[in-house]
């Protein structure tokens, strides 16, 4: 084993001289602004330098060392990433493999459990209550796992349920406020109210899909947490019984409902909420941008997301996004969770809004930017965001939990095959992914 | 005088073996190595040899199974149609006499595009608002879900492939179409030899041999497909475009299981392997036949 190790590391290091790549320590004066006396910390971030999410990474950097001069040097590397994830996390795999990772790097959310369970990360320097308090729960909740905070983000995310206000004004229907959702049975009502009225404009009550990738867990997982249901374990390491229970045939079959009633059309048909042929929408913060830039004229709001009809106000929205996080081979780690704090901090948060027009993290970012105050639907999203966030489960094997889900999602509500058969199928793929922890 | 010539040899050889030995052959090497473990890219330090233990489950894995179905199914589709479908645009090109070049073109742009660039393409064409749809309700058919419908997406997406494809095969078969001596056919006019007499016994016996490249560069293009399916429908629905190489991906990469992506892949390359030396074997014969006479002749 340890001889195969060698010939691959090897190999990598030819690789390395050929190309003359290999690592080496940064001394003072090398970098501009690293000085005698600072603790050069490296950092690797997931984008491009020059798309808006980027330059807010250099800017947040460059105000590091400018607030840390004497103490920390941080030094920025942009890895751009692809949509399937390669690129940054190839470069992180084999980085792995050589131990060449910086000390402080980024990470999609959902991969906090796997990177923390395979010692790529290790937990940040022990935060202040006071500090602690500035974060949204639920981007506290995401970076925890095992009971230590490994990561924090500087992006959130939520997800709303948009609505045609003059469709529902036309059905005679009133919108619920954030703590009084529409239930399961309510809205399935009210789908079935909408049904004739949206034929009628050639269109669907619903302008909903289940994508492949990252977003159909991303959107749906909700359904099954105000449900009462889970995907996996507390530990993340079981999903016999979760990831097929009873509740979850139940979400299952509300979604296959949709589909055989026609609310939603099978096949995806582009702009049907934008072009009003849809009375609501499934979609992401970044939408009421688009909305107001794009669609002037179209009158919309945003509903609280809907709830299983037992729900008694457990959180259960979408959240989430990369994040910051130390690398378990860096020693420097008060000096990693200082700029895990900052990169991730109000400052950085009240510019990736203004740059990237993407949700931050902290409250104190929130209430400094005013359009979360006074424009209806950005509030909206910021409560539900801060009320009934909830992280996607936390688990070493997610990927396959999230492709599971997706499938899932495809072969039940779509292709109307038997629940609890396709679930007992996802289950056994995925404790086949499992089954290397299970070693320990 | 010769070991200057064999130093300044290896001069020019030395960096292309160089380069070869790092990016290709000790690859190849380290995955049928790691195809005997359990290497999982994130905890590279806890991996061990587990014999054939992922040779045994991957064809106990139904999801392997049907990617290796689908596959086979992309490729039955895909090689014929490629094949003859690029040999009658370019018999067709041959006779046009007007506008030769902008056929050629016309037929060649797929080929020159961007693969995930003709995928997004095709997917607002087979969308169920999109064009084709909209042409086929003009002559009074219901619209189709095609790569949105377990049955349709594959042959959807393998129709896609061989418009995108055939394009280049065909300038090969009109390479060789142009090569094949006019006297030839001047002679058989001369017996009154008619025009399928004529493709039968001349055109298709001096394309042979190009025939048989075209034929295992299709095959293997085909086993290959990945970007298609990864763009239009991410292996959809209920995994009805799946592919082999699509499940090597996301097993190496998104689930960083790398030891059992390794025994994908060999088994793969295994599995092309032994088809195209039967295709080799199949075609080789007579082609070689052809060409020994070819070379008495002259």
């Amino acid at each position: 084993m340890r001889k195969k190790k060698y010939l691959l590391l090897i190999g990598l290091l030819a690789v390395g001289s050929l190309t003359g790549c290999q690592k080496k320590e940064v001394q003072p004066g090398e970098v501009k602004g690293y000085d005698e006396g600072e603790e050069y910390l490296s950092i690797w971030v997931h984008s491009i330098e020059d798309t808006p999410e980027g330059q807010v990474y250099r800017q947040s950097v460059e105000s590091f060392n400018e607030k840390y001069d004497g103490t920390y040097f941080a030094d920025i590397e942009f890895i751009p990433r692809n949509d399937s994830g390669g690129g940054y996390s190839d470069k992180i795999n084999s980085s792995v493999l050589s131990g060449d990772l910086p000390d402080v790097l980024t990470l999609d959310g959902p991969n906090v459990a796997a990177y923390a369970k395979n010692n790529i990360i290790q937990p940040l320097a022990p935060l202040t209550e006071e500090e602690r308090g500035e974060y949204l729960e639920s981007i506290l909740d995401q970076g925890t796992y095992d009971g230590k905070l490994y990561a924090l983000g500087v992006m959130e995310s939520s997800v709303g349920l948009y609505y045609n206000k003059d469709i529902l004004e036309e059905a005679d229907i009133e919108v619920p406020d954030l703590d009084h959702p529409w239930t399961w049975t309510e809205f399935m009502e009210i789908l079935e109210k909408l049904k004739p009225i949206m034929d009628e404009k050639n269109g669907y009550p619903l302008d909903m899909t289940f994508p492949v990738g990252e977003t159909s867990i991303y959107y749906y997982a909700p359904f099954i947490w105000s449900n009462g249901g889970n995907l996996v374990s507390e530990d993340g390491l079981t999903v016999e019984g979760y990831f097929n229970s009873e509740e979850n045939v139940e979400t299952m079959n509300y979604f296959r409902q949709i589909v055989e009633k026609e609310y939603m059309s099978e096949a995806p048909i582009e702009f049907l909420f934008e072009s009003g042929r849809a009375a609501f929408k499934f979609d992401g913060a970044w939408e009421v941008n688009t909305l107001y830039e794009s669609y002037p004229d179209l009158n919309f709001g945003i509903a609280p997301y809907v709830v299983g009809d037992e729900w008694n106000k457990e959180r259960y929205t979408p959240t989430g996004s990369w994040a910051f996080a130390a690398s378990a081979g860096t020693e420097k780690i008060e000096g990693a969770t200082e700029l895990v704090k900052w990169m991730s901090g109000v400052e950085s948060g009240i510019n990736i809004w203004e740059t990237a027009k993407t949700l931050p993290s902290t409250y104190e970012a929130f209430e400094q930017i005013e359009i979360f105050q006074t424009d209806e639907n950005y509030n909206m999203l910021y409560e539900q965001l801060s009320k009934y966030g909830h992280p996607r489960p936390k688990t070493p094997v997610y990927p396959q939990v999230s492709t599971s889900f997706q499938q899932l999602l495809e072969s039940v509500a779509l292709g109307g095959k038997d629940t609890q058969t396709q679930m007992d199928k996802s289950v056994e793929r995925i404790n086949a992914k499992l089954e290397r922890y299970m070693k320990e | 005088m010769k070991k200057k010539e064999s130093i300044l040899g290896m001069a020019f050889f030395g960096p292309a073996l160089i380069l070869l030995t790092l990016f290709l052959f000790l690859p190849m090497v380290l995955t049928l190595i790691f195809s005997f473990t359990d290497y999982f890219a994130l905890n590279p330090d806890m991996t061990s040899f587990v014999g054939l233990k992922n040779y045994v489950n991957i064809f106990k894995d139904e999801l392997f199974l049907k990617a290796f179905f689908n596959t086979v199914k992309f490729v039955l589709i895909i090689v014929p149609c490629q094949c003859i479908g690029a040999l009658l645009l370019a018999l067709g090109i041959n006779k046009v006499t007007h506008c030769k070049k902008y056929f050629k073109v016309a037929f060649f742009i797929p080929v020159v595009m961007s693969l995930a660039v003709v995928s997004t393409l095709w997917m607002d064409i087979y969308s169920p608002e999109g064009i084709l749809n909209t042409m086929l309700s003009q002559i009074g058919i219901d619209a189709q879900p095609f790569i949105h419908s377990a049955k349709q997406a594959l042959p959807s997406i393998a129709v896609m492939s061989i418009w995108q494809g055939v394009g280049y095969q065909m300038i090969i078969f009109l390479g060789g179409l142009q090569n094949i001596n006019p006297a030839l056919y001047e002679a058989a006019e001369l017996d009154h030899a008619s025009a399928w007499q004529k493709f039968k016994d001349i055109t298709l016996p001096e394309l042979k041999p190009l025939c048989v490249f075209v034929f295992i560069t299709v095959t293997i293009g085909a086993f290959r497909m990945l970007v298609q399916p990864m763009v239009m429908t991410g292996g959809g629905p209920d995994h009805s475009t799946y592919t082999l190489v699509y499940d090597i991906y996301e097993t190496g990469t998104m689930n960083w299981e790398m030891g059992l992506a390794s025994t994908m892949a060999i088994v793969f390359t295994v599995f092309v392997v032994i088809l195209t030396i039967i295709q080799n074997v199949l075609t080789k014969g007579k082609g070689d036949k052809h060409v020994n006479k070819k070379a008495k002749n002259i």
